[in-house]
Parts: C-alpha cells; structure tokens; sequence
C-alpha cells in the first residue's frame, strides 16, 4: 500500500486540477452537511415558533420565520383548555412523573442486582438467561402486551388487584419492557470492576455491604444513570402501551396519550398541539442536554465492551 | 488473602465460602426471579397463546389448535402487506438515517467554533416525544395546503402534493429518519472520538487518500458502533407504533399499516388472541433474522472494500 502511494501526496499538492476536484468537493461535502442540518433542526424550531404564533398567523400562504405577534394563548389553551373535560393538565403531567419515576425507580433497583448476579456470579443457566436477556430485548412490545394484558386482566378478574386502568399497572409493565436493556447496559460496568478490588477490601475487614456501597456503587453509577436515563426516556415517551392499558380511566391518562386527544379534539388548531408538544419536550431536552454524554457511554460500554 | 485462606484447614474454609456466596447471591436472587418473570415469560405465554384459537368476545372458544394460527397468518393478505411494509420501513429508516449520522459525526468530529451548539441542536429530533414528531410532521409540516414542505418544495413543482395521504410511506419514513438520525449521530461520534490518532496519522504519512482512510481505517473502527446503532436502531423502528397510529392511522386504507399497528388492531379491536400472538411471535422470529442478515450485509460489502485497498 505504501509503495504504490507513496508519491501521492506530492502529486495532489501540485496538480491544480486535483486541488480545484478536491475544494470542490470539500464545498459540496459541507453543503450537503448543512442541508441536513436544516432537516434536523429546522423541523425544531418550527414547532416552537408555531407554537407562539396566533391564530391568523398559522395558516398563511406565505409562513413567517418568526412569529409577528408572539402570543402565550396556545399554551394557556393547553394548560387551561380541558382537553379531556374534567381531567386537569396538572394531574396528566402528575400522572406521567409518577409513572415514569416509579418504573425508573423499580428498573434500576432491579436491573442493577440482577447485572450484578449476571455479571459476578457463576451459576446454572447463566449463559442461557444472558442469552435470553438480549433476545427478549428484541421482542417487540406488541407481542409482549398481549400477554401482559392478558394476565393483569386474570389477576385483576382473580385477586382484586386493579392493574388495568391504574399507574400501578403501568409502572410495573414500563419497568418489565425497560429491564431487558438496563441489564444489558450495567453487566458491562459491573464486569468492568475489577474482582480483586472488592477482595481487597473485604480482606481491610470490609463487610459485603461496605464493599457494596462504597467499591461497586461508585465504579457502577455512571452506567446506572446511564440505564436510568434510558429507562426515563422510554417511559416518558412510551404510548402504546399506556394507549391500550389505561382504556377508559381519563384521569390516570399519561402526556402522551393526552397529546393524541389534542390532534383529535383540536385537529386543525396546529398552535395548540405544536404548544403541547413543546411543552412536554422541552424539559426533556434540557434534562437531557446535562446528561447525554452519560447515556451514550453507558449505551456503548454495556454493548460494545461488554 | 491466599495468606487468611493458607492457614485455615481446607474443607472448614470450602463450606465457610460457600455459605459466604450464599449469603452474597441471596440477596440477588429475587431480582433475579422477578427479571426472569416479567421478562421471559410474556414471551412464552405469547408462544403459549399463539396454539390456541381464542376471541376475547367470545367467551369459552378457547382451544387448543397447533400451528393452525401460523397458517392463517401467513394466508392473510393484510398480514404480508404489514410485513412487507415493516421491513420497508426499518430498512429504510434505519439505511438512510446511518448514513446521515455517519455524515453528520465525521462532521461533528472535526474542530469549527460552535460545535458543542451545534452537536447540540442536531440532538433535539431525538427527544421529542414521538407523538409530537408524528403530529408536527403530520401537520405543519406535511399539510397539503399550509405545510411547510409543500411550501419549500412550490418551486420544484411539488408544492400540492398531499404527502401524508398520496405517500404515505414515504411521509412516514421521513419522519422516522428525522428523528433516528440524532441516535445514529450519537453513537458513532462516540465511536469516532475513541478512534486512536496515531493510527490516522500513520494513514496520512503512508499517503492515503481521505475516502481510502475512511474505508480502510475508521470503518473499520467504528463496525462495532454502526453494528450497534443498526441492531438497536431496527428493533426500535420495527416496533414503531405511535408515528403510525398519530399520522395515518395505517391508511390510507392498509396502505402504511406496519406489524405492530396492525397487531394492535387485531388484539385490541378484534380480540383475536390467538392469531395476534401468532403474528407476534412471526414478527420476534423476523426481527433477529433480518436484523442479523442486515449487519452480515453491511459489513461484507465494506469489509471486501476494506481487503481490496490493504
């Protein structure tokens, strides 16, 4: 390789039609560049920007960058608006909180004992439940929810224990679909903490919990903020299954759910549903924006190097 | 501690070690059954339900019926098209928005003022609810009348197109693209930036040519992260539902149905649980095949590329 290209770079510095073919297209490479910076990000703003536009504003044949008379009435329309009659908007965004929190709450107690026995100890049907573990993440949610529903509607039907319906329910269903993965992700950090380390300080007279709380939790956090991240997102985010679960019961409706009854209350009010969408994005973008370097390293220590 | 354990007498110290592990893994181990329970086995009892023939509205017709349900998934007209369209959209999205990520991280990778706002701003798509990202395309963007694509696209003589309702998969994939692009960016920057810079130095000093390095060198550097991106990215879009469900509704007619909306139909508006849990367990066998076959895809043709220079 070296011998046939070795002349090469002397070559490319003196051809003038080299140089002109390659500042050609390093331009074409950068305005291809911005062209999809502006189909990402673009899209952003404009959903922002509608959301403060008035009325009159929003259908024009001619669209304005920015809004000529910026109005708070669309997000007062959704606070304030009664999407669903009877059901406050501070109780939807409650109900969301608490669902997501809990099932971050559950998944990450869990995930992070369960990674420790993948990862740390030997025992039968190790290999086949790690097996299992990334083939089960490939699962879609659909097949799972069948039965899933099926079963909370038995023990529903058989004990009393309202599951349908209910935040209870969902919470346990979100921290079921988000394990899998949350797993998945610590085994990597979990592995990555060397043996002798926790040896070491059992033999200083360190008890299981002292090398617990004070050796693997430090080493493990980043990956269990990572996995919280990811299990956060997906709850927060997640409709199917509170589409399908939640039914009837209006009043445990999660934000989601809520925004597709805007579309088909207010269908042709865009600023309305752009100020919803914006209103339950926004706070996650910024919560995201101080942690994504988390999430990214723990998505690819756990898969990558596990 | 091969000192502590040297000098205590053998099998005193075996059983004292195990019950020591005991001790340890007990703990662990509910953990552990609940993982297994609530992740193993709604799949099982998915395969279990797929047997039998049983509707929800009616009571007591419950049977068990072997591979039956399998037949008649795989006869359904309705259930191919799902099929074919869930394959079109997971290639698709998850083809297109790799390439712009890669595009986009190689970008991200070099130094210009304003990076971090920059890499920033090109994060956002990924964390809109999903539903919002289907509704602002749905409407503003995609609106035959008022949308801002048709308005961008009046001078190319595109600018009456009903997007949504006369393509409507194109509409859809779009969308998706939007917002997997910033994951797919995500991912392999991480990889770009673990990438050792003597190895690209080396690259230049040996006179390699930028598309050579790129093939040659940071490739294959970053399979394990694109692998990654590809494996999560499809599993995700195979299960996309609330892009579906908010733009099209699967229409028009079955037209942009893919698997799990049309699952969700017939489980939740026809109660047909046996033959849901049949297309279920297709669409889990379906994924790791063709999630599979995509990477052995992908990466034989760049890894032939990558023999063919060195």
């Amino acid at each position: 390789m070296s011998a046939t290209t070795a002349t090469r770079p002397a070559a490319r510095r003196t051809d003038p039609l080299l140089r002109a073919r390659r500042i050609a297209g390093r331009t074409g490479l950068y305005a291809a560049g911005l062209a999809v910076f502006a189909f990402s990000v673009f899209p952003v703003y404009w959903m922002i920007a509608t959301a403060f536009k008035p009325g009159g504003e929003l259908f024009a044949r001619e669209p304005t960058l920015l809004p000529r008379n910026p109005t708070l009435d669309n997000f007062d329309q959704v606070v304030n608006g009664n999407v669903i009659p009877g059901v406050d908007f501070w109780q939807f965004l409650v109900n969301s909180l608490t669902v997501t929190l809990g099932s971050v709450a559950v998944g990450a107690v869990l995930a992070l004992l369960a990674a420790i026995a993948v990862a740390r100890f030997r025992f039968r049907l190790r290999t086949t439940l790690i097996v299992t573990l990334m083939v089960v993440q490939m699962v879609p949610v659909e097949a799972l929810i069948i039965s899933i529903f099926i079963n909370f509607r038995q023990i529903q039907e058989g004990t009393g224990v309202e599951l349908l319906g209910t935040l209870t329910g969902l919470v346990l269903a979100y921290s079921a679909v988000s394990l899998p993965i949350t797993i998945m992700m610590l085994r990597g950090f979990v592995a990555a903490v060397p043996k002798e380390l926790e040896e070491a300080a059992a033999i200083d007279g360190a008890g299981h919990w002292t090398v617990f709380w004070r050796i693997l939790m430090p080493l493990v956090a980043p990956g269990l903020v990572a996995a919280s991240i990811f299990a956060f997102i997906t709850a927060w985010n997640e409709f199917i299954i509170a589409l399908t679960f939640l039914g009837r019961s209006s009043e445990t409706y999660t934000l989601p759910l809520t925004l597709s009854y805007y579309f088909g209350r207010y269908g042709t009010d865009w600023g309305s549903i752009m100020a919803a969408s914006s209103l339950l994005t926004v706070p996650v973008m910024i919560f995201f924006l101080f942690v994504q370097r988390r999430m990214v390293s723990g998505l690819t220590m756990g898969a990558v190097k596990g | 501690m091969s000192a502590a354990t040297g000098t205590a007498p053998a099998p005193r110290a075996r059983a004292a070690e195990r019950a020591q592990g005991w001790a340890l893994r007990a703990p662990l181990l509910p953990a552990l059954v609940f993982t297994v329970v609530v992740t193993q086995l709604p799949f099982l009892v998915t395969v279990f339900y797929s047997l039998q023939s049983w509707n929800l509205l009616r009571p007591g017709s419950r049977t068990f019926v072997g591979p039956a349900n399998y037949l008649a998934v795989f006869t359904d007209a309705q259930f191919l098209g799902a099929a074919s369209n869930t394959v079109l959209f997971t290639a698709a999205c998850v083809l297109v928005s790799m390439a712009l990520g890669v595009g986009l991280a190689m970008l991200l990778d070099r130094r210009f003022p304003g990076r971090g706002v920059v890499r920033t701003l090109l994060i956002t798509p990924f964390l809109i609810i999903p539903v919002a990202t289907a509704l602002l395309w749905k409407t503003t963007m995609f609106d035959p009348v008022f949308g801002l694509v048709g308005f961008v696209l009046t001078p190319f003589g595109l600018g009456d197109v009903d997007w949504v309702s006369q393509y409507p998969l194109v509409s859809v994939v779009t969308a998706m693209v939007w917002q997997w692009t910033p994951f797919m960016m995500l991912l392999v920057l991480a990889g770009l930036q673990s990438q050792g810079r003597d190895v690209i130095e080396a690259g230049q000093v040996d006179g390699a040519s930028r598309w050579q390095m790129f093939v040659g060198i940071t490739l294959p550097h970053l399979r394990r992260y694109i692998e990654l991106g590809v494996l999560l990215g499809s599993i995700y879009v195979v299960n996309t539902f609330d892009t579906i469900y908010m733009m099209t509704q699967g229409g028009p007619g079955t037209a942009s149905a893919n698997l799990p909306f049309y699952i969700y139909q017939r489980t939740f508006l026809g109660f047909d649980i046996g033959q849901s849990a049949a297309m279920g367990v297709v669409v889990v066998v379906g994924t790791i095949i063709v999630a599979t076959l995509a990477l052995r895809l992908i990466f034989r043709s760049f890894m032939s590329a990558q023999e063919g220079i060195s």
